[in-house]
């Protein structure tokens, strides 16, 4: 099948799109097959919010929906702002081909482009079971700040590590 | 305006100061400054109150300020004053006009031309209403007149051609376009009007064959730049070089055309149709000769779909293989959703579909990691078609949930396993499968739309509309109504399809009068082109409508409405208790109801809506009459109508008049017809159904009826007609024939034909034979050897409700168990459960909605 392979060697694409609330159909598709937990209605309306468009995405792989990233601003002491990552998945068949990594970038080029509010760090947890997960944030330069006990109610192993990546402003330093 | 033709009688003359100011009133009108203009006739009518002219004048200014029925009186009383003047005739024509009422019109124009024979108004506005009516030969007088009278006008010469050519006298025609070609004077360059004129004239010629002088005038011209349509001379030449069997040139002409559109396939078809090429009967050697000019074409710039396409058409064998190979694996990893209906018709050719079988069943049987998944995910959606289409629906429906496992988001595997679940009976289950597709898309209209139409194949006429309401316009009493408005084929048709399956049939015939109704605006329509086009000489596109506008009728939605509607009036007739809206609307549910309520309300607010309008009289109305308010809304005084046959004669009467090839068309008219005791007409009818198919089941149940019907007349029609309804009938079915035996026999040749089956157990019914020998003749449609579908299914259970089978129950649930995918045949106390299955979802979801950007 000679053609078939000439035509795998065309990279793929990875696009991105805003969330609108026509497309939240496919947020909460995706969100069910890919995490063990069911995310409420507040969380849905959030993900809508236009502060956050740039950190809440869908993932498009040949122009198919096969993941997403939802994030929240929190407030902290001092006026700095922290952005939670909620959620962050690609569906099992379209992983290891780099597309976790371009999320990535995408995301971390967002936050570091973001002026107002301007983001000291991004934090998320990561179930103490998923190692392969804890590695991937690790190699785009999250460390392990805490664990947290019994983070999980519903599921087993209840803890999770706290990852984060701290960015230093460069008008400060 | 000519001198009148005739003295003026005294009671229309008018002293001068009057005179003058009737002058003006005409003045007034034209300029349709109708305020001033009703001041003007009032003065008139002051001093002269029987002045018939005036009073007409005044009705038509009355009736353009929507005084409509003041006007018409008024216009009325003035004809009787005078009616000799062209002036109240025309007035009166123009009324009737406005009405719709064209043959009306006609006439009163014809008696305003005796008293002003060379009005021009009055022989123009014939003249559309001649082309209207399709009364040509008169037409091509009036044209004859306007030509005579307006000579210098380039328009009556060209109307003149036209009137001709359709009277069907192409080569006066001819000879009028010449003339006029030859006295015309310092063309302007670039004139389209004179561009489209000469295409016209060259199609003409083409029209009649004379294809070598259609190719020199249409070089002359073009070389000239007289005719300044690049694409238009390009292709005509083509087409007449290969008519002329110039072979050179018309290649070269071709080839020219593929290079300027590379994705037109009627080009390449007019190529290969100068090598003598014809799928049907092409030798080898043309067919190899095909596939090698196509694979030239393929591997040349610019890169097109459409020869690689049609390469697939010709080739075969191992050729075949070799092309469509890539021609799939593009498709597949550019993720082409429609690759499968592309290619679907090559499954003609067994060859060639196992083919394709065996090389997407390869390229789906494992994920590899060289390719992108997505590939994989569309050859599993492409098999999943694949198998729908050979009707193996469990198979479908098993790749299409690894499909959805593999990658949940995409639509088209929702979309597709509605559609399979739909075909194997699940109508319930194909409307959930669609609102999953939907839900992934709230602001697709495909999708929307067709979830609502999936819903409307569930029964869910309501929960349909809820879904067509997000695009209607927001102030329509109903979604409904909009879609009426908005001459919605698809809406009108599905919706009156589900009332008429749910035993709705009231508002299931509503819809199909609306669908007739849509197709006569679409004829009412075309009359402001009879003067428009010629008027901009858009000559040839004009007489493409035409045509088209004589053929409008044969479109399925009108052919399906009327013969649906016809076929209620029909049922109506033989049980009457259908007419009673509690008995025919069945269980009326919640969301019946509510939908009732709704329509109520519609119809009051229709009613209040005049009384706004009315408030604001200065602006113009126009002439026609406003659409009389809906005092049926749902349907049922249509349906008690004690006229019922006839209206179903004048439903079918249009179809009956384009003959068209259809058995169903032709035994509804039977049905109406042997019920409204037209013998002759009954027989006709059956006539044209056998030509099409003699052995058709439909056919063989009305050629037992009618023979049994004829046999135990009291009285046959009176001597032409009667004599010649039994010639008819005995050349369909002799006298002699001993019909039990005949039904026998029929049965026998065809027991395996579930169809066939069911129609001789209805002919053993008109024969006589007890109810539960009938039924238990449906019955056997359950024997091993029977081929039984869906549709049969569905027809033979109502069959068995209209004869009152008590086994009805026991037939409904052998189809249960038989269909063990279908959810139609479930007993109506499991209804709800699937209508709030349907409405939902089988994600983990809230009911989402659609939100206007």
């Amino acid at each position: 099948m000679s053609s078939a392979t000439s035509a795998g060697k065309t990279p793929a694409r990875v696009t991105f799109s805003y969330l609108t609330s026509n497309s939240l159909g496919v947020v909460r598709k995706l969100n069910s097959v890919l995490f063990p937990v069911k995310y409420s209605e507040k969380y849905y309306k959030e993900i809508l919010a236009p502060e956050v468009e740039e950190f809440c995405q869908l993932v498009y792989y040949n122009d198919i929906p096969v993941g997403n990233f939802t994030c929240r601003l929190e407030s902290e002491p001092k006026g700095r702002t922290s952005l939670y990552l909620m959620t962050m998945g690609i569906l099992a068949p379209y992983r290891s081909r780099g597309v976790g990594s371009q999320v990535m970038k995408a995301l971390l080029d967002s936050v570091t482009q973001s002026q107002s509010p301007k983001i000291g760090r991004i934090y998320l947890h990561v179930q103490v079971s998923n190692t392969a997960g804890k590695a991937f944030y690790e190699r785009h330069g999250f460390k392990e700040a805490s664990v947290h006990k019994d983070y999980y109610k519903k599921i087993e192993p209840g803890d999770a590590w706290v990852l984060e990546k701290v960015f230093t402003d460069p008008s400060v330093s | 305006m000519p001198p009148p033709s005739l003295p003026i009688p005294a009671k229309r003359a008018l002293p001068s100061k009057e005179a003058t100011l009737f002058r003006e009133l005409l003045t007034l009108y034209e300029t349709r400054q109708l305020k001033k203009g009703l001041k003007t006739a009032d003065l008139i009518l002051k001093k002269y109150p029987e002045h018939g002219e005036t009073l007409c004048m005044k009705g038509l200014l009355l009736t353009h300020m929507g005084r409509r029925e003041e006007g018409i009186d008024l216009v009325k009383k003035g004809m009787r004053f005078d009616l000799t003047s062209h002036i109240c005739w025309h007035v009166f024509g123009l009324i009737q006009k406005g009405e719709k009422n064209y043959e009306e019109a006609l006439k009163s124009y014809t008696q305003a031309l005796r008293f002003d024979k060379e009005n021009l108004n009055i022989l123009r506005d014939s003249a559309h209403l001649q082309t209207q009516l399709r009364i040509f030969d008169a037409l091509v007088e009036t044209r004859h007149t306007l030509l005579r009278l307006r000579p210098n006008l380039r328009q009556n010469w060209v109307a003149l051609a036209v009137a001709y050519h359709l009277n069907g006298e192409l080569d006066e025609a001819r000879k009028v376009l010449e003339q006029y070609e030859s006295i015309l004077k310092d063309v302007p360059d670039y004139d389209v009007e004179h561009s489209e004129m000469l295409l016209y004239h060259v199609a003409l010629l083409e029209e009649v064959g004379q294809f070598s002088e259609a190719l020199s005038l249409l070089d002359t011209n073009a070389k000239a730049r007289l005719i300044i349509d690049r694409t238009a001379v390009m292709e005509r030449r083509a087409r007449l070089l290969t008519k002329l069997g110039n072979v050179e040139e018309a290649e070269h002409a071709w080839k020219a055309l593929i290079q300027q559109n590379s994705d037109c396939r009627d080009y390449y078809k007019g190529y290969l149709s100068i090598k003598g090429v014809d799928l049907d009967t092409m030798s080898e050697e043309a067919r190899q000769e095909t596939v090698r000019i196509l694979r030239t074409f393929s591997e040349q710039p610019p890169k097109a779909t459409v020869p690689r396409r049609l390469a697939l058409e010709y080739s075969k064998g191992d050729e075949f293989k070799e092309l469509v190979e890539p021609y799939l694996f593009s498709g597949l990893s550019k993720g082409i959703p429609s690759l499968f209906v592309d290619l679907k018709d090559l499954y003609k050719d067994q060859d060639k579909q196992r083919v394709i079988e065996e090389l997407v069943e390869d390229a789906s049987s494992s994920s590899t990691p060289s390719e992108p998944p997505t590939t994989y995910l569309w050859s599993l959606y492409f098999l999943s078609q694949h198998y729908l289409h050979l009707r193996q629906y469990s198979r479908a429906l098993n790749l299409l949930d690894i499909a959805i496992s593999h990658t949940p988001t995409l639509p088209e595997l929702y979309t597709c396993k509605a559609r399979v679940l739909k075909r194997s009976g699940d109508t319930y289950g194909a409307a959930q499968s669609l609102n999953d597709a939907r839900l992934l898309d709230l602001q697709d209209r495909f999708l929307n739309t067709k979830c609502a139409k999936y819903r409307l194949r569930a029964g869910l006429s309501d929960e349909a509309q809820e879904i067509f309401g997000l695009f209607t316009k927001k102030d329509a009493p109903t979604p409904a109504s909009d879609l009426e408005d908005m001459q919605s084929l698809m809406f009108l048709t599905e919706d009156g399809d589900s009332h008429n399956r749910s035993g709705r049939l009231a508002m299931a015939l509503k819809r199909y009068v609306a669908v007739q109704k849509t197709f006569n605006e679409f004829e009412d329509d075309q009359y402001d082109f009879h003067g428009y086009s010629l008027r901009k000489f858009t000559i040839n596109i004009y007489m493409n409508l035409v045509s088209w506008e004589d053929q409008a009728r044969s479109h399925p939605a009108h052919v399906h409405a009327a013969i649906e509607g016809a076929r209620i009036f029909v049922r109506v007739h033989d049980n009457p208790a259908l007419r009673n809206p509690q008995a025919s609307s069945g269980q009326l549910t919640d969301a019946g109801k509510k939908a009732k309520k709704r329509a109520k309300k519609a119809a009051q607010k229709i009613q209040e809506d005049p009384k706004k309008t009315a408030t604001s009289a200065n602006e113009d109305k126009g002439l026609e009459a406003p659409a009389p308010k809906d005092d049926d809304p749902d349907g049922t005084k249509l349906l008690a109508s004690s006229e019922g046959l006839e209206i179903a004669a004048k439903l079918l009467q249009p179809l009956v008049n384009l003959e068209l090839p259809s058995i169903r068309l032709w035994v509804t008219v039977y049905d109406v017809a042997v019920r409204r005791k037209k013998y002759l007409q009954a027989v006709k009818a059956l006539l044209h159904a056998s030509t099409l198919d003699p052995a058709d089941p439909e056919v063989h149940v009305r050629l037992v009826e009618i023979r049994k019907l004829w046999s135990i007349l009291p009285q046959p029609p009176a001597a032409p007609i009667g004599s010649t309804t039994s010639e008819i009938l005995e050349e369909l079915i002799p006298s002699s024939t001993n019909l039990e035996t005949y039904n026998a026999e029929y049965l026998q040749r065809g027991g395996t034909s579930a169809s066939i089956v069911l129609s001789a157990a209805k002919a053993s019914q008109v024969l006589g034979a007890p109810e539960d020998e009938v039924s238990s003749m449906v019955f056997n449609l359950f024997n091993p050897d029977v081929n039984l579908s869906i549709k049969i299914s569905v027809e033979a259970l109502s069959y068995l409700k209209v004869i009152h089978s008590p086994r009805v129950d026991e037939f409904r649930s052998r189809l249960d168990s038989k269909f063990e995918l279908s959810t139609i045949f479930k007993p109506s106390s499991e209804f709800e459960a699937y209508r709030k299955q349907a409405i939902g979802s089988s994600f983990d979801m809230d009911g989402g909605e659609y939100v206007p950007q």
